[in-house]
């Protein structure tokens, strides 16, 4: 096909196809001209253009009943010429504006014209066309305050339009004509930006459109979901962009109070508004009814890309309208915060974004207002959180905690303001710990045990290789959901991180003193506190927040620390030990009095656990619980702090430890988890490794804890785990201790002798382990097996003669008679190792030095201790009553645990000849 | 802050309730707590236990001292000598040994004392040596020697006596004298022999001081509370003790306990004996004093502690003797708020009295061999060290 370029070629063939059509107006002559039309060129069209226009315009404008295909062919035609050229005139633009919008009047009704839909399609599509091509100049000068009637109409139109029409294509190309009219359109046509004056200007103008497209765009986006998404993203993108263009707070700063004379008759002149202050407040509060309405909707809309661009309202209004929509922020905000948690993670993504905007812009630090709208929301929720916890669902839960967490990202630092209140901070801690409430019925938790004794390592390793079970799983009372304690968490370590450290767990600390029925809850949250202070798994959407300084987090943990492993704290009942109940509830009961030092002074109250006599599955369970938060707390305490809890250990790992061996399976796991946790802080490589490089605080407590042995009866059992996980360079130490254990023994032969005769066991496997046999001992070697083996040979025959000594009296002083027997012939026999021997046993070997160089060098430590060790064994064999229980307690294990401690004693023994043989003598 | 532990105690200090709740302090049957003074029937509450014990000496501790955050760590140190003469040195935040310090040839290190100027450490042993040693930065280096002339028992004592400047006593040659030297020079000031007459035996503990001249015991516009504790080192006097009259010099004087249980007070400058008075039948064994009230105390192998005071003229007197239910006291120290004592006992036992009163407070039974030396550091924290190779550190009444 030709192309003519030149306007001359163009007329030619246009001149007489416009002719034909000024003389009969039919769809075919239009459709000819618009055929002719493709061939001319766009420069060539644009000289030419009111040529062309006038047969159309002339057509339009005839009077009388016209056909409505001829209508529709005619917009087409004139949407074509004017998408290729551009309007230059200011007249032309307005008498082509009215005449388009003339196209879908009806005199009759306020509604559209009832017309096809292809024709709305066309003149909605003609419209935004002709704006497009008007120029920029003449568009401004197009929206004068005289246009007003004309653009009202036109805006009204497409606004019933789109919110009535079936068409999804119409309502979206209504939408997306009138973002074309109120200068929204977001195609590259309109590059300038407007200046101060142009602004106020378009402002007060579409001031008076404010109501009409609000509200009407209101009831489109609340309409029905299955309008498609598009139309609410558009709906909502106009309605906030007017919005926050008519109400920002840059325009209407500068609104003088008087309003200027309108240079345009009176008629016109009524329907413009002044944007003064009462307006202003009119119409923010009608907006906010208005916002409130469409925030409830669209907050849970299905479709993600709503919900994104309800981010963008908020952040639009926010940021334009924080004083003149003031009324609004609380909703707003509330809408944003609320997605923080959404399921979409583009919508989380963008939601974040925004809030750090927020906080980077001091939107909400900055601004007095909005952050006293936030704490408000934020108390006001705090005092509907109990309630809503027990009436919600889940699901609702879950969303009532992710509007609290939102809250807390959002105030950041400044959530001070409202912690600082005591009405408030009790609110929010009374919400918190009525949500936390735990489920204590299950019979399962006091039932689960520990019957194997496993070795530390081994459990260890259990729990590394599933590190997601880490977190024993809690069954709470007013929720099941997972994820409802995972945001309760973050909630908490919102607070710890931002809020005033010292001030919380004041409180807490308070709360955990004050009753039993909180004091899980209490520690729960200071755990979380810590841990978010410490700025662990704390997203900081405040740069320039300080976080708590590692100085004040130490002491602060050492207090909790002090409170959680304090004697009414660590040692609660949980369970009934067959062994061990008895006149020590009693002993117990009396509670601990410690003169000494600053941390024991505090008067201690009996822990409600003792004062009844016997304790339900309920309390007790209750008890198990709270020290595996306690332990987790110390976990989490070690996390915070780094290999700074490296100073703690002195007073934590006792304590922890001794909870690892306890026999209900839930504190030995949580005991066992604290344990790795403060080995991956303090940088050590195993459970081993920490033990050992800490064995000196472990003796510490140990040697303490033997002084008041009612009151710890597991001490025995650190040791024992202290002992498998040591090496040879702590004989010193252990050494010392032993010296402890055996004076304690002596005093509890009666009573506690199993525990001790246990630790002995291992104290001698572990002596046997760490001095296998010295190289300048070896020729010793074959000797001593010769020895041993006879022995062993002997053994069983004594072993037979021990069993039976428990079942008459008449064994029995036939034994005792032997035994002396036999001690007076070692006696006898060997009198100056005995000797040797007794020297030794007293305590303090003073004179060591003094010994010339000709007496005989004293025996090592080592064997030293075996020795000791089995002195008391002999006086074990020879106790009736320990034999019977320990017959009860091992009905499957024949050699009586005596035996049990001597065996390896002997095994270690005989490689040291001289020392063994007094030794074995008395023993048999 | 509001979580610190022990706060709610901190008021009853001074008040009532500090010699009642002494009374939870409890002994074997028959020690020295009155009858009145006994808990109430209810289940006797457990002994009372160290805050913490310090192993790893690995022989007899017999010297103590505390030295407040030298090394540049901020962090107080406790000192300890041992009876194989190995000197460790401890830090109480992590409660494990920094250092060894090794000079003694494995004699018994008898005496510890860090020198106001800088860190350093004044040791003495019995292989006849006292070294200076030099802390600074973490060395560990002897700088300087003294030769001893006497192997006694007798622990040294210093005073400082200028910015750079300090004298040291210590038993001197023939087995009666007191030698006083100037460090760092190392000149022997004088030498303190008794008279003839005397024959009072070796000397067995000695603590160097400067008296605070009579005239202002009465002053009448210096208002001198007893309450305020004045920061006073274990061992050493304060060098200003007490607001002075500007004209008041220095005059150092020497307390000295001896073998035959008198305790003699020097004027050093004057090199005389200005008081002497008979406190106990058997050798002094330790001796503190306490320049506020002008009141000393001394223990020796006997089963009693005299307290004696210092009248204006410079006149001992006895006070009046305490009996305790084991003979044998190794150390006596008063804590340096002058508010309470502690005794070294040879019966395994520390025992705490109330300094002004002589009230028993408690008995801490913890070791398992004689306590043979304490240390109070400023703070209050009362180390004692034992034969039984441990090092016991208590809390008692801390203040604030």
């Amino acid at each position: 096909m030709a192309v003519f370029d030149t306007p001359e070629e163009a007329f030619g063939v246009l001149r007489p196809v416009c002719v034909q059509l000024t003389k009969a107006q039919t769809v075919e002559n239009v459709e000819r001209l618009q055929a002719q039309l493709q061939a001319v060129s766009d420069s060539a069209l644009q000289e030419l253009q009111q040529y062309i226009l006038f047969p159309l315009r002339f057509t339009l404008k005839t009077p009388g009943p016209k056909r409505e295909r001829l209508i529709q062919s005619v917009v087409e035609c004139l949407t074509f010429v004017l998408s290729s050229t551009c309007v230059k005139e200011q007249e032309l633009l307005q008498e082509l504006f009215s005449e388009l919008s003339a196209c879908l009047y009806s005199p009759t009704s306020q509604k559209p014209a009832a017309v096809s839909e292809e024709m709305k399609l066309a003149v909605i599509r003609g419209l935004s066309t002709l704006m497009h091509s008007a120029y920029g100049d003449i568009v401004l000068a197009f929206y004068e305050p005289s246009i007003l009637p004309r653009l009202g109409f036109a805006v009204s139109l497409l606004l019933g339009l789109a919110e009535q029409e079936k068409s999804k294509q119409i309502k979206t190309a209504a939408l997306k004509c009138l973002q074309v009219l109120l200068f929204q359109c977001d195609c590259q046509d309109h590059p300038r930006s407007l200046d101060e004056l142009e602004q106020k200007q378009l402002g007060d103008l579409f001031a008076s459109f404010l109501p009409g497209i609000s509200t009407a765009l209101t009831r489109v986006i609340t309409g029905d979901f299955k309008q498609g998404h598009s139309i609410v993203v558009t709906s909502l993108k106009i309605f906030y962009e007017t919005a926050s263009f008519v109400m920002a707070d840059e325009q209407l700063r500068r609104v003088s109070e008087v309003q200027a004379k309108p240079a345009v008759e009176h008629r016109v002149a009524e329907l413009m508004v002044h944007r003064e202050a009462n307006w202003v407040k009119n119409t923010s509060d009608k907006v906010t009814v208005l916002i409130k309405k469409i925030i409830e909707c669209v907050s849970v809309h299905p479709h993600w890309k709503v919900r994104l661009e309800l981010i963008e309202l908020v952040k639009a209004l926010l940021l334009k309208c924080s004083q003149s929509l003031v009324g609004s922020a609380g909703p707003l905000l509330k809408a944003l915060v609320s997605l923080v948690n959404d399921e979409s993670p583009e919508v989380q993504a963008q939601c974040n974004e925004v809030l750090r905007h927020f906080a980077d812009e001091k939107v909400v630090v900055g601004s007095r207002a909005i952050a006293d709208v936030l704490s408000e929301n934020l108390h006001s929720l705090t005092t509907s959180l109990p309630r809503l916890m027990n009436s919600q669902d889940d699901q609702g839960r879950f969303s009532t905690l992710s509007l609290l967490l939102g809250y807390l990202k959002l105030l950041g630092p400044k959530v001070n303001f409202v912690l600082n209140s005591v009405a408030h901070l009790q609110r929010l801690s009374k919400a918190l710990t009525q949500v936390l409430e735990l489920d204590v019925a299950d019979i399962k938790i006091v039932e689960e045990r520990r019957w194997n004794s496993d070795h530390l390592s081994a459990s260890a390793e259990t729990l590394a290789s599933q590190p997601w079970s880490r977190i024993q799983r809690r069954y709470f009372r007013f929720f099941t959901d997972e994820r409802i304690f995972l945001l309760l968490r973050q909630v908490c370590q919102l607070l710890g991180f931002y809020g005033n450290l010292y001030l919380l767990v004041d409180h807490f600390m308070e709360l955990y003193r004050e009753s039993v029925a909180y004091r899980k809850q209490a520690a729960m949250i200071l755990n979380e506190l810590i841990v978010g202070a410490a700025g662990l798994e704390v997203e900081n959407l405040h740069e320039r927040h300080i976080k708590t300084s590692l100085e004040d987090l130490r002491e602060i943990v050492t207090s909790i620390l002090e409170e959680y492993i304090s004697q009414e704290n660590w040692y609660l009942v949980t369970c009934i030990e067959a062994e061990e109940v008895g006149e020590e509830l009693t002993v117990r009961q009396s509670g601990l009095q410690a003169l000494t030092s600053g941390a024991h002074t505090r008067q201690l109250l009996s822990s409600p656990a003792f004062s009844q006599p016997s304790p339900t599955i309920c309390s007790m369970n209750s008890n198990i619980w709270q020290i595996c938060i306690q332990l987790e707390g110390v976990g989490h305490f070690a996390r915070a702090l780094g290999t700074d809890f490296r100073l703690l250990l002195m007073s934590a790992l006792y304590p922890v430890l001794e909870k690892a061996g306890d026999q209900t399976l839930l504190i030995s796991q949580a005991a066992t988890g604290a344990m790795m946790d403060i080995c991956h802080a303090c940088g050590y490589e195993s459970l081993q490794h920490l033990i050992n490089q800490n064995s000196d605080y472990l003796v510490n407590g140990i040697s303490l804890n033997l002084r008041h042995l009612s009151l710890h009866p597991h001490t025995p059992k650190v040791l024992e785990v202290m002992l498998q996980n040591s090496d040879a360079s702590l004989l010193p130490l252990v050494a010392d201790v032993v010296q402890d254990v055996l004076a304690t023994l002596d005093q509890f032969y009666d009573k506690r002798a199993t525990s001790f005769v246990s630790v002995l066991h291992a104290l001698l496997v572990a002596l046997a382990q760490w001095f296998p046999d010295a190289d300048n001992l070896g020729q010793l070697q074959e000797q001593s097996v010769g020895e041993k083996e006879s022995h062993l040979s002997r053994r069983p025959a004594a072993l037979e003669k021990g069993l039976e000594n428990t079942t008459t009296a008449e064994d029995i002083e036939q034994f005792v008679l032997n035994y002396l027997k036999e001690k007076d012939v070692a006696d006898g026999n060997v009198s100056d190792f005995d000797s040797e021997e007794e020297e030794q046993s007293d305590p303090p070997r003073v004179n060591e030095d003094d010994t010339g160089p000709d007496v005989e060098p004293p025996l090592p430590v080592q064997i030293q201790i075996a020795v000791d060790v089995m002195e008391r064994c002999i006086h074990l064999m020879s106790d009736k009553n320990l034999k019977i229980r320990l017959k009860e307690l091992l009905p499957q294990k024949s050699p009586p645990k005596s035996w049990y401690g001597i065996d390896p004693s002997l095994e270690f023994l005989c490689i040291f000849p001289f020392a063994f043989l007094p030794s074995t003598c008395h023993s048999w | 802050m509001p979580l610190a532990p022990g706060t709610s105690h901190t008021s009853d200090f001074a008040g009532r309730s500090w010699s009642e709740a002494w009374t939870e302090g409890r002994d074997t049957p028959g020690d020295c707590i009155p009858p009145s003074m006994v808990a109430p029937p209810s289940p006797p509450p457990p002994p009372p236990d160290p805050q913490f014990v310090l192993r790893g000496a690995r022989s007899a501790v017999h010297a103590l001292h505390f030295c407040g955050g030298a090394q540049g760590q901020g962090h107080p140190l406790l000192l300890s000598g041992s009876l194989h003469g190995l000197v460790h040195i401890w830090s109480l935040q992590t409660r494990r040994v920094l250092a060894t310090l090794d000079g003694h040839a494995g004699k018994c290190v008898t005496w510890l004392q860090t020198l106001p100027p800088g860190p350093q450490l004044l040791s003495q042993g019995r292989d006849l040596r006292v070294h200076v040693w030099d802390l600074a930065e973490g060395r560990n280096a002897i700088v300087d020697s003294v030769c001893l002339e006497s192997v006694g028992f007798c622990r040294g004592s210093v005073l400082a006596c200028g910015p750079q400047r300090w004298m040291l006593a210590m038993p001197g040659k023939g087995g009666d004298e007191v030698q006083i030297l100037e460090m760092p020079s190392k000149t022997s000031v004088c030498s303190l022999k008794p008279e003839a007459e005397a024959r009072p035996g070796m000397p067995m503990c000695l603590q160097l001081w400067q008296l605070v001249t009579v005239a202002i015991r009465i002053p009448v516009l210096i208002p001198v509370p007893v309450l305020i504790p004045v920061p006073n080192p274990v061992l050493i006097p304060n060098p200003t003790p007490e607001p002075v009259l500007a004209d008041s010099s220095p005059l150092p004087l020497l307390l000295a306990g001896y073998e035959d249980g008198s305790v003699a007070l020097w004027d050093v400058s004057a090199r005389k004996v200005c008081s002497r008075v008979a406190c106990h039948e058997e050798p002094v064994m330790g001796l503190d004093f306490d320049s506020q009230k002008a009141r000393g105390v001394s223990g020796s192998a006997e089963k009693a502690l005299a307290v004696w005071s210092l009248d204006e003229q410079r006149a001992l007197q006895v006070h009046g003797t305490h009996q305790l239910t084991n003979p044998g006291v190794a150390d006596v120290r008063i804590r340096p708020d002058h508010r309470l004592l502690a005794t070294a006992g040879w019966d395994h036992r520390i025992r705490v009295f109330h300094w002004r009163t002589m009230k028993p407070l408690a008995v801490l039974a913890f070791h398992s061999a004689a306590v043979h030396c304490l240390a109070f550091a400023t703070d209050g924290l009362l180390a004692a060290g034992s034969g039984d190779q441990r090092i016991s550190v208590w809390s008692l009444y801390p203040r604030m």
